[in-house]
């Protein structure tokens, strides 16, 4: 323990040390802070869209009493959908950027009601959100680097490492030291996690795991930087080759990964499903309506024996076409998510070479805002648009009158439970392989000797 | 001056036997015999590249031999440098230290990596018996000349109260003065029954302090004199033999 106060004096007796360790400290709580923000201002939308959806609601109703088939509360009423952040989200924002955690949907199509908030902020598109994640995955290393970079080097060249190394059989000085820096780097990165987990109310296991991809993912980067700096070489080269090893791992390595993935693996944007599902719509206005039909109850033959459709506008002809409008997009929507899940299998095996996608992998299951998150909330909606129909379409095929008292029947969206957390081998092998990096580059700094002087 | 006498086993605390040792493949010393006994100061002569520095890594067991033995107070300082580092002290040519610590944190500091449990008192003690002021002791060495450098590193080597010493061109850059200083703080650790080894260029420091002086070249131990009772080494003598040597 005094050696380790002694360490820690020289440390704190270091001004850009200090500074580095401060520096990362506030990023890393800016970032959780960041996060908590974004997520109550999640919250914050969700609780002021509820009463005014509401309202909206109500104003249909008063519009539509009553109406002789519920074609009209079908068609205006938007019923609210929304996917609460977990607690664990402050710390990876993830897709919850990028696709919408709150989507109104009526009874219509649903392709292209599910897509058309589909949207890429090009702000956030190359630097991505400043969440925990992208301070532990692409800053963090940058510290790590600058700690370690003149470990042996900085002693040697101010010509005290033979003294130093004489002291002592080299493994206690370094372990000290290594031991020290690693500590206080977690430290920096580890309270503010964890502070921001109490503020947000997260699981213990769930923090635990946050923990667990902290610390090994400092692992990784100590075990590196432990491997360049045992070569011996001088403190700017040693930066050098391991600044050059984070652009690769970090920047290179991944962007590259993507772009293969994307080529080898294509899959077509959201966006086109919607275009696509849309086209079929509005060719429906160009065909006759009893074709229309015909392929509406081949599906749903329950509803084959509605009455036929009068010579004019009738809603259960709109409902239908909606509805084979995303019949004939089916084998597209199944492609488009066969494709992105496929790609989520190939990153995540990214994983067991690259600990820094491993541990984004990770972070974003427990903070429950990955792809399957994503895709769970369109399925959950996708429920609650089939119950929509169910609803509705009683009303439309069997020409039932729709009263107040139905409005008060409608459905109710109820959002679904973060998705429970499943082992991701990969992600954790890799985070494994860190450990053994790490202590790889201990042994290897242990055998350090002086060169020739 | 006489010729060395057959050192004797059960006093030899430094011990290299048949040493041939370099690096990158480069042979540097060959066939390598040297003894220092407890309570010796041995002082190693010899050129740039004589091996000097070498010999030295082989005691601190930052170098393997490619053949021989090399023992510090019985023990094989590269096979188990912890054990063999916690008999010796070292003094490089250069004193560098923490120049953003005090002496007292320096020497806490290094003795703590040494495993060697110090208190205030015993870090005083030693910086007093070095010859630094006590005002000096709570300042930073940013401020230190070259000699009171040596001073807290002499200080460092009798804090840690071990039987051997190496010490390389200890008296490199030193006036006079501190030169004096520091010989006398040597023939206080030899008193104490210390084994030093000096490697250095200084013909005159060693012939000042040495009880035995070897002349390296070429990785060999050409000649060793030693002092005779109070007659110490005759300088002209030792330069002649120094210059033939090639030394």
């Amino acid at each position: 323990m005094k050696g380790i106060l002694c360490e820690l004096r020289l440390i704190l007796r270091s001004r850009l040390s200090v500074a580095s360790l401060l520096l990362l400290f506030m990023l890393a709580a800016l970032a959780v802070l960041s996060g908590l923000r974004e997520v109550a201002s999640q919250h914050e939308t969700l609780a002021r869209v509820a009463p005014l959806n509401k309202q909206d609601l109500a104003s249909v109703e008063t519009r539509y009493p009553q109406d002789a088939n519920g074609g009209y509360p079908a068609y205006y009423s938007f019923h609210n959908t929304w996917d609460p952040p977990s607690n664990a989200a402050f710390l990876a924002l993830g897709m919850r950027d990028v696709a919408p955690y709150m989507l109104r949907i009526r009874a219509l199509g649903l392709q292209a009601q599910l897509y058309e908030g589909e949207t890429f902020n090009a702000e956030l598109a190359l630097p991505g959100r400043f969440d925990f994640a992208f301070v532990l995955i692409y800053l963090a290393p940058l510290f790590v680097i600058a700690l370690l970079h003149d470990l042996v080097s900085g002693e040697r060249q101010s010509g005290r490492l033979r003294l130093l190394l004489a002291m002592s059989d080299g493994k206690r000085l370094w372990r000290r030291r290594v031991a020290l820096r690693y500590g206080l780097l977690l430290i920096c990165l580890g309270l503010p996690a964890l502070v921001g987990a109490l503020i947000a109310g997260m699981a213990a296991g769930a923090l635990a795991m946050t923990l667990a991809v902290i610390a090994s993912s400092l692992a990784f980067w100590f075990g590196l930087s432990l491997l360049v700096t045992a070569r011996g070489w001088r403190s700017s080269a040693t930066a050098t080759v391991l600044m050059s090893a984070w652009v690769v791992l970090t920047l290179v390595v991944p962007t590259l990964a993507n772009v293969m993935l994307n080529r080898s693996i294509p899959v077509h944007q959201g966006v086109d499903l919607m275009l696509a599902q849309r086209q079929a719509v509005h060719g429906a206005w160009e065909i006759p309506r009893q074709e229309t039909m015909q392929r509406f109850y081949a599906n749903h033959p329950q509803w084959q024996d509605s009455a036929a459709l009068p010579p004019t506008f009738h809603w259960k002809w709109y409902f239908a076409f909606h509805q084979v409008g995303d019949e004939s997009v089916a084998d597209q929507v199944r492609a488009y998510r066969a494709g992105l899940l496929q790609r989520q299998v190939w990153s995540d095996r990214l994983g067991w070479a690259l600990p820094g996608v491993g541990a984004q992998a990770i972070l974003h299951r427990l903070a429950d805002t990955d792809l399957q998150a994503q895709l769970a909330y369109q399925d959950r909606i996708g429920v609650f648009h089939q119950q929509l129909r169910d609803f509705y379409y009683p009303y439309l095929f069997n020409e039932q009158p729709f009263g107040r008292q139905d409005y008060a029947s409608q459905p109710q969206f109820t959002p679904r439970e973060p998705s429970a957390y499943a082992f991701q081998p990969s992600a954790w092998g890799g985070l494994a392989l860190a450990w053994l990096l790490f202590m790889l580059g201990g042994w290897q700094l242990a055998q350090l000797r002086p060169n020739q002087q | 001056m006489q010729s060395s006498p057959n050192t004797s086993a059960a006093t030899t605390v430094l011990d290299a036997r048949d040493v041939e040792a370099g690096y990158a493949g480069k042979t540097i010393l060959r066939g390598l015999n040297l003894h220092v006994r407890r309570g010796e100061i041995y002082a190693l002569l010899g050129a740039n590249g004589a091996g000097k520095t070498t010999t030295l890594s082989l005691f601190l067991g930052f170098l393997k031999p490619s053949a021989g033995t090399v023992l510090v107070n019985g023990v094989d300082p590269f096979g188990a440098p912890a054990d063999a580092r916690r008999q010796l002290a070292y003094i490089p040519e250069n004193v560098a230290l923490y120049e953003h610590l005090s002496a007292r944190e320096n020497l806490a500091y290094l003795l703590d990596l040494a495993r060697q449990h110090a208190d205030s008192r015993s870090i005083d003690g030693a910086l007093s018996a070095a010859g630094l002021q006590p005002e000096a002791f709570d300042r930073r060495l940013a401020g230190f000349s070259k000699g009171m450098r040596q001073k807290v590193a002499i200080a460092l080597a009798l804090a840690r109260q071990v039987p051997v010493l190496l010490l390389d061109e200890p008296t490199s850059g030193l006036d006079p003065q501190a030169t004096a200083e520091f010989n006398r703080l040597l023939n206080l650790l030899r008193e104490q029954g210390v084994a030093i080894l000096m490697v250095t260029h200084d013909l005159l420091s060693a012939a000042d302090v040495a009880d035995r002086i070897g002349f390296l070249n070429a990785g060999q131990l050409v000649e060793e004199v030693a002092a005779s009772g109070d007659d110490r080494f005759d300088v002209r003598t030792l330069h002649r033999r120094y210059t033939e040597l090639g030394a």
